[in-house]
């Protein structure tokens, strides 16, 4: 449901547990990015020398690898004209009258209440929930689990975050991790200690006013041998962002016997590049679960992955992506098979309307010696309108002869046939267009929090109705 | 009239395709599509490896050195009994520019090939010194299967022959071409074969590669189906040490139907790399493939396919299908089918992957019936190739394709003795 606005999340420090009134003025920065940026923010912050050496050298990994060239259009992107660090007084935070019209009128016909509209605009923040947010943090402190800012987590527990901290996205990945690790800002820091099972879902949305969505937000979770967590950011009205580029990093550690499910739902404003890498390790009988729905933004790429590297470990992703009118959501899945007896499901749902474009795109590797591993892919698009596009790239490079790995895509409209019937039935086009497409996206939306399937069925059932975007 | 002297592959010139012109007194119009071609081949330069297609075969170890072949190896043609008489032509492709200039020239080298091959059909166009060319008249169904084989003598050259393949309106024609080469000597073989079905033309192309163990098969096959039409291509790569094919189906023709099978066999440390780019351009089209790979020892094979169906198009309908039978633990498979679709009123659209061993409750099973592992595991790899086999109606093609196949995965015959 809430969720944040970059511009909110980018408070630095000082932030202790609730709402945080932006005090007083900060260093202003200039639009671009450079050495010098990247070493000013972590001095801003108050950074151990760790992590400014390590952002200086992420830096030099960005400036020196190229744009990826394979997948969706990021000619748009001007890396000097995007402010990388934007302090309390710098959110230039715009009236309720400045948010585009479509944008609140959305946020009507989905019923969100006023204040949450309005914290969603970027334009108020959700004091409201403060107080849900104290209760359930003493129940998580009472088991031992860390859930804070990512850049608290590093004042505050400093060595439980350097022993872990990009060691499954390490800074020289790709560009966009690299541009992430070196100007970093926000997150969420999750431990979950040994047996502990954190029974509510862990929610961004409860820790209002934190650095929890910002455009280059870093998350790292860490779920401890035997435990399991929940953690769903995102939401699945439109957030709005006047910032051009989001490239968040989300690092998840599965240890031994642990779950864990993270669950994102984005809707970001049709003028956002949401360029974010994210990738968990999951060890020996570990699961881990992406639920990942992309619905907004200009351009998405986004493949979360897994790797398997302990026996059993068993990894899923589901994936739904709705691609409206100029927009292009290329987003997918990766799992690597690295142990023996591990298995792995991928699950692709994807629609394309008007001159949008979905494109799934995925990796399933196998590596030498890791036998009876099983992998299934099952990827289908839905092309609603005459101009709208769909491609399918599932890579599969296989190296152990012992092991089942299949996949499988379907491409279609919708049936000529099924909207006849429900016509028949009294529904208008628009109406059973949006029941048919509902019923494709099923088997995933069912796996959401019931707000967000509840949000994201009548979101569907506004897309189809034109009324949105 | 010079005659050139034996050049390198990797030192050809615009003045050594002009020789080959000389040497075989080619007319005008041969001597400028040649130089045409040679100007593109310049133009488009081989692979990096940096291209998607190209990410999985290396070409470092290419021999360009070796020379380019001006002997065309001994071509035997088979024409089945009247087809010669309904004006059916099968021929080697310069006995083809000699004797039926003027039809050649109306069907030779008009066309791209895979864009992933542009280089070596450009290549082929400019260099070829052999081939067969294959014609089939209006309205004339051929009987029987018409055969080419190629057998070089020698495996320590480059040769880059072309077949043409034109099947005039409403005919029907099935034919096989065979190409073997001696093992032991590195060599380069880059066969292009250029396929077009007329309208409602009817066509059954196989191709059985059986290349010497050291030969590096580049080679490019490209499939027009006109309105209409039905192409069949069966691709049996059984030989060479590397092989990295290019498919292109160009389904331009209103109600066009294409069928791209493949069996591949391979062991050692054979490498076998498909590209197939199926081009759904028109109405009510179809094109399906289906490719299917055993692989023993340490073979790895790649396939990297895209159906592409163009905007605008209606009720198209497409399938591609990729299986890989690992049968040993160095074996490898990277089966990646993509689809790109522009457009919306789509028929049936679709495709799938697999790659695994044997399923051992079938070994076990094939066992109690008395069977030792290796019988088992031949017979299973028979059944698993029937899928495409079944597929083959022609005795002559089917028949051949076993018996080459028969080295891997044994003969039903053999089992039963």
């Amino acid at each position: 449901m809430a969720l944040p606005n970059p511009a909110l999340t980018q408070i630095p420090d000082s932030y202790k547990y609730g709402w945080n009134d932006p005090e007083q003025p900060r260093t202003t920065f200039k639009k671009g990015i450079s050495a010098e940026v990247v070493a000013e923010i972590s001095r801003i912050k108050g950074e151990p020398e760790w992590m400014t050496k390590l952002r200086l050298k992420a830096y030099r990994h960005f400036e020196a690898r190229p744009m990826p060239k394979w997948g969706a259009d990021l000619d748009g992107i001007d890396f000097q004209d995007i402010y990388y660090y934007v302090t309390g007084t710098d959110k230039a935070v715009q009236s309720w009258d400045d948010v585009p019209e479509y944008i609140r009128r959305t946020y009507d016909k989905l019923g969100i209440p006023e204040a949450e509209k309005k914290y969603l605009a970027g334009v108020g923040g959700q004091y409201d929930s403060e107080v849900v947010y104290h209760n359930i943090r003493e129940d998580l402190e009472k088991q031992g689990v860390i859930f804070l800012g990512t850049d608290e987590a590093l004042k505050t527990h400093p060595e439980l975050f350097r022993e872990h901290f990009g060691t499954v996205i390490p800074a020289n990945d790709n560009k966009l991790a690299a541009l992430n690790t070196a100007v970093w800002s926000g997150g969420s820091f999750i431990y979950v200690p040994k047996g502990v099972h954190v029974e509510l879902p862990l929610q961004a949305y409860f820790r209002i006013n934190t650095e929890n969505m910002g455009q280059f937000e870093r998350t790292l979770i860490i779920a401890d041998e035997g435990s399991s967590v929940h953690y769903v950011e995102g939401c699945t009205a439109p957030t709005y962002s006047t910032a051009s580029l989001h490239s968040a990093v989300v690092e998840i550690i599965v240890k031994k016997g642990a779950r864990v499910r993270y669950t994102t739902i984005q809707n970001w404003s049709p003028n956002v590049y949401n360029l974010v890498t994210k990738r968990a390790v999951a060890h020996e009988d570990a699961v881990m679960e992406w639920v990942d729905g992309n619905l907004g933004s200009k351009v998405t790429m986004k493949y979360p992955s897994i790797y398997l590297v302990g026996e059993r470990a068993h990894g899923e992703v589901l994936s739904i992506a709705f691609a409206g009118d100029g927009q292009h959501q290329d987003a997918g899945g990766k799992i690597i098979h690295a142990a023996p007896n591990t298995t792995s499901l991928i699950t692709s749902k994807s629609i394309s309307r008007g001159t949008g474009r979905t494109s799934y795109r995925g990796l399933v590797k196998v590596y030498p010696g890791c036998q009876k591993s099983k992998s299934t892919v099952r990827c289908d698009a839905l092309i609603l309108d005459e101009e709208a596009r769909s491609d399918t790239y599932p890579y599969m490079e296989i190296d152990e002869e012992d092991v089942t790995i299949g996949h499988e895509a379907t491409v279609s409209k919708v049936g000529s046939e099924q909207l006849f019937y429900l016509m028949s039935r009294g529904l208008t086009e628009a109406e059973a267009s949006a029941m048919i497409v509902n019923g494709f996206i099923e088997p995933i939306v069912k796996e959401l929090p019931m707000e967000y399937a509840v949000e994201m069925n009548r979101l569907i059932q506004l897309q189809m109705e034109g009324a949105v975007g | 009239m010079t005659l050139e002297a034996p050049r390198a592959a990797a030192a050809l010139d615009a003045g050594a395709i002009e020789g080959i012109s000389d040497r075989f007194d080619e007319p005008d119009w041969l001597r400028a599509l040649r130089a045409r071609w040679w100007g593109r081949a310049e133009a488009t330069p081989p692979p990096t490896g940096q291209e998607e297609e190209w990410r999985r075969t290396s070409l470092d170890a290419l021999p360009r050195d070796v020379e380019l072949t001006f002997d065309a190896p001994e071509l035997e043609t088979h024409l089945p009994p009247g087809a010669a008489e309904a004006g059916v032509i099968l021929t080697d492709l310069r006995t083809a520019v000699r004797e039926h200039s003027e039809l050649v020239a109306r069907h030779l080298g008009l066309s791209d090939g895979p864009g992933s091959h542009a280089h070596f059909w450009a290549l082929a166009n400019a260099a070829w010194t052999g081939g067969a060319f294959c014609y089939v008249p209006r309205g004339v169904t051929v009987d029987g299967t018409l055969v080419v084989r190629q057998t070089l003598a020698r495996s320590d050259v480059a040769f880059h022959p072309v077949t043409l393949v034109v099947a005039d309106e409403s005919s029907s024609v099935t034919m096989l071409e065979e190409i073997v080469s001696p093992d032991g000597a590195a060599g380069w073989y880059g066969g292009i074969a250029d396929i077009q079905a007329g309208q409602a033309a009817d066509v059954k192309y196989a191709r059985l590669q059986q290349l010497g163990d050291e030969a590096w098969n580049i080679g490019a096959q490209r499939v027009s189906v006109g309105q209409d039409a039905t192409v069949t291509t069966l691709d049996a790569e059984i030989g060479s040490k590397i092989t990295k094919v290019g498919l292109e189906v160009e389904m331009s023709g209103r109600g066009g139907t294409s069928r791209l099978l493949g069996l591949l066999a391979a062991g050692d440390d054979q490498h076998i790399d498909i590209n197939a780019h199926q081009v759904l351009a028109a109405d009510y089209t179809t094109s399906d493939l289906l490719y299917l790979s055993a692989l023993y020892d340490r073979a790895r094979a790649a396939f990297y396919g895209v159906t592409l169906v163009e905007h605008g198009t209606k009720q198209t309908s497409s399938y591609q299908e990729c299986r890989n039978l690992l049968l040993s633990p160095d074996a490898g498979a990277e089966p990646i089918p993509v689809l790109e679709i522009k457009a919306n009123d789509i028929l049936r659209c679709g495709h799938g992957a697999t790659a695994g061993a044997i399923d051992p409750t079938q070994l076990f099973y094939a066992q109690t019936r008395g069977l030792d592992p290796e019988s088992a595991e031949r017979m299973i790899v028979r059944g698993f190739f029937e899928q495409v086999v079944a597929q083959i109606h022609d005795e002559t093609i089917r028949a051949r394709v076993l018996e080459a196949l028969a080295g891997r995965i044994g003969t039903t015959e053999e089992q039963a003795a």
